[in-house]
């Protein structure tokens, strides 16, 4: 059978009898447990998942009405609650904790008739953009297995990537969908802020982060943001886009657009390899008939900066329910005064959540907000004013999804500022809400690079649009694995 | 400049034990000098932009049941109440 098939084509085939969801969910997870003890995608894998594709060929045999999904194999990453299903935000301190609800993206999914195979490994409550943070250890790249797989959505990436299973949802605080999707040759979408529901998405960063698809297609995730997308009671952060339908024009190309290629995102720091790539993908860009010419953002220097200072301060609010009271794990509170407990149950983070934790709780201290956090929030305001302006001239933006190729697992774990660099490009469509897609467009050593395009705000199914453009002129070789 | 012992007291008030002061404090400490970049952004007469919501936009302040008894889920608690170790 083959597992190497996008979304779309996979709902055709069970549409058209050729395929039955039981085969295919079954095949998968024997992929899964083939493949998987190399890469770490999952934490947990569900087991009642062949059941729950048998019960969607039923319906389909007796004629009863089916989702648009049909059974189609899905992971979630780990930090998204599925009602009765462990949720542990790849942290020890979330080990046993069991989900008693759903996530409005799950509910959506599941009225679909998607089959959610299993949760997928991330960095530790997403703190991280290579899945080393995982407090059950890394993911490993597909392409190169020494390699990280990017994150914090590593599992995500890897299980799309490596056919266990056909799409995924992660989250992007800062590049953690965009950022292991041009690690792993996938497309991986940020939403405008406020196009997914973020209820029963558990709290990192909430005024920046989004949920969005991992998809072999840019297809692919139009089709699924056509299934999570729009309003939610549950999160009034939520727009409506009543009336959008993702997947309709969305081979109607990009002749006449402007776009612009942003100088501050593939100038010093950007590996050659990578910057050849942009170069291309530029080429490609007029191939189709957009016009593309040199722009600047100003503020982006100051983006990562401003980004970690501000989720650094919205985590130590968001973490601080961890007090083993509240949230946490079997550990009895007789012979313990209370902070010397909280202090002692706290030490089931991982180092990556304690150092922001601290981060946290000193940038936005009396004393210091003044130099960092209300800075920080000046920047944020000053960078959308920038964009805002850009996009009165340009229709897209363009730059690479990552400045550097994916490096070797433990290469840069113990340099905060190296990782910190890494983010440089996806943090801008997080701090101003726009949306950003990064499209698989070629490999160079045997690793993947992507490029990330963004377009303004609730400008989304245009995006979408150029991405699927961008994606028509490439054809990529199969990952080796 | 920030000094080590600041982030120290700051982690105490975070209840965090930084018993590994180079992992911790060391580390905390370079990601913090790396924010010093904010200086030279330009931004002192810049306006901090909030996004409001009408009240509108927020759904009905009101119980709703839950299907099941979340306090099952604690592992410390007594009736209807958390049970906390001792404040004094």
């Amino acid at each position: 059978m083959n597992l190497k098939i996008s979304a779309l084509e996979y709902v055709e085939e069970v549409k058209n009898g050729n395929l039955s969801a039981e085969d295919f969910v079954s095949e998968t997870i024997d992929r899964i447990k083939n493949v998987d003890e190399k890469l770490h995608a999952f934490l947990q894998v569900n087991s009642k998942a062949i059941e729950q594709a048998s019960q969607i060929d039923k319906k389909i045999k007796s004629g009863d009405k089916v989702g648009s999904c049909f059974g189609m194999p899905i992971s979630i990453k780990d930090n998204i609650c599925i009602k009765h299903s462990k949720t542990t935000c790849a942290s020890k301190m979330l080990e046993k904790f069991v989900a008693p609800y759903d996530a409005t993206v799950i509910s959506r999914l599941k009225e679909q008739d998607a089959v959610f195979v299993g949760k997928a490994n991330m960095d530790e409550f997403a703190m991280g953009l290579t899945t080393e943070f995982s407090a059950y250890g890394p993911s490993r790249n597909p392409w190169n297995t020494d390699y990280v797989p990017g994150g914090s959505s590593g599992g995500s990436a890897v299980s799309v990537s490596a056919f266990e299973c056909v799409a995924s949802l992660g989250s992007d605080t800062g590049g953690s969908v965009r950022n292991p999707a041009s690690f792993c040759s996938t497309v991986g979408y940020k939403p405008t802020y406020g196009l997914i529901s973020r209820f029963g998405l558990i709290s990192y960063a909430n005024s920046i982060e989004q949920i969005g698809p991992v998809t072999r297609t840019v297809k692919d995730t139009a089709f699924l943001l056509n299934i999570i997308s729009g309003l939610d009671s549950h999160d009034n952060t939520t727009i409506d886009n009543t009336g959008q339908d993702y997947l309709a024009d969305i081979d109607s190309g990009i002749e006449g657009k402007k776009i612009g290629i942003i100088q501050e995102m593939a100038g010093e720091g950007t590996d050659p390899e990578v910057r050849s790539a942009t170069n291309d993908a530029v080429s490609k860009l007029e191939g189709l008939g957009a016009t593309c010419e040199d722009a600047s953002i100003d503020m982006v220097k100051y983006s990562v900066a401003a980004y970690y200072t501000i989720t650094a301060t919205e985590a130590g609010s968001n973490l601080a329910r961890y007090d083993n009271l509240r949230y946490g794990y079997d550990f009895p509170v007789e012979g313990f005064e209370f902070n010397s407990y909280i202090s002692k149950a706290r030490t089931k983070f991982g180092p990556e959540v304690i150092r922001r934790m601290i981060l946290g709780g000193f940038v936005p201290s009396a004393g210091h907000a003044g130099k960092y956090f209300l800075k920080a929030l000046k920047v944020k305001s000053k960078l959308t004013k920038e964009i805002h302006e850009a996009f009165k001239k340009y229709d897209y933006l363009v730059a690479p999804t990552v400045p550097v190729l994916p490096f070797k697992i433990g290469e840069k774990i113990d340099d905060p500022i190296a990782l910190f660099l890494v983010d440089f490009n996806t943090v801008m469509s997080n701090l101003t809400g726009i949306p950003s897609i990064s499209v698989p467009f070629t490999i160079s050593k045997g690793l993947p690079i992507g490029i990330q395009l963004m377009a303004n705000n609730n400008e989304d199914k245009s995006l979408l649009r150029s991405a699927r453009a961008l994606e028509s002129t490439v054809k990529l070789p199969e990952v080796p694995i | 400049m920030v000094t080590e012992e600041e982030i120290e007291r700051v982690a105490k008030l975070m209840k965090i034990d930084v018993h590994d002061h180079k992992e911790y404090v060391e580390k905390v400490h370079e990601m913090i000098d790396y924010f010093d970049i904010l200086d030279s952004a330009g931004v002192s007469d810049e306006e901090i932009k909030m996004k409001s919501l009408p009240l509108s936009s927020f759904r009905e302040d009101k119980h709703i049941p839950f299907e099941e008894k979340l306090i099952d889920n604690l592992k410390n608690y007594k009736g209807t109440y958390v049970r906390a170790p001792k404040m004094v």
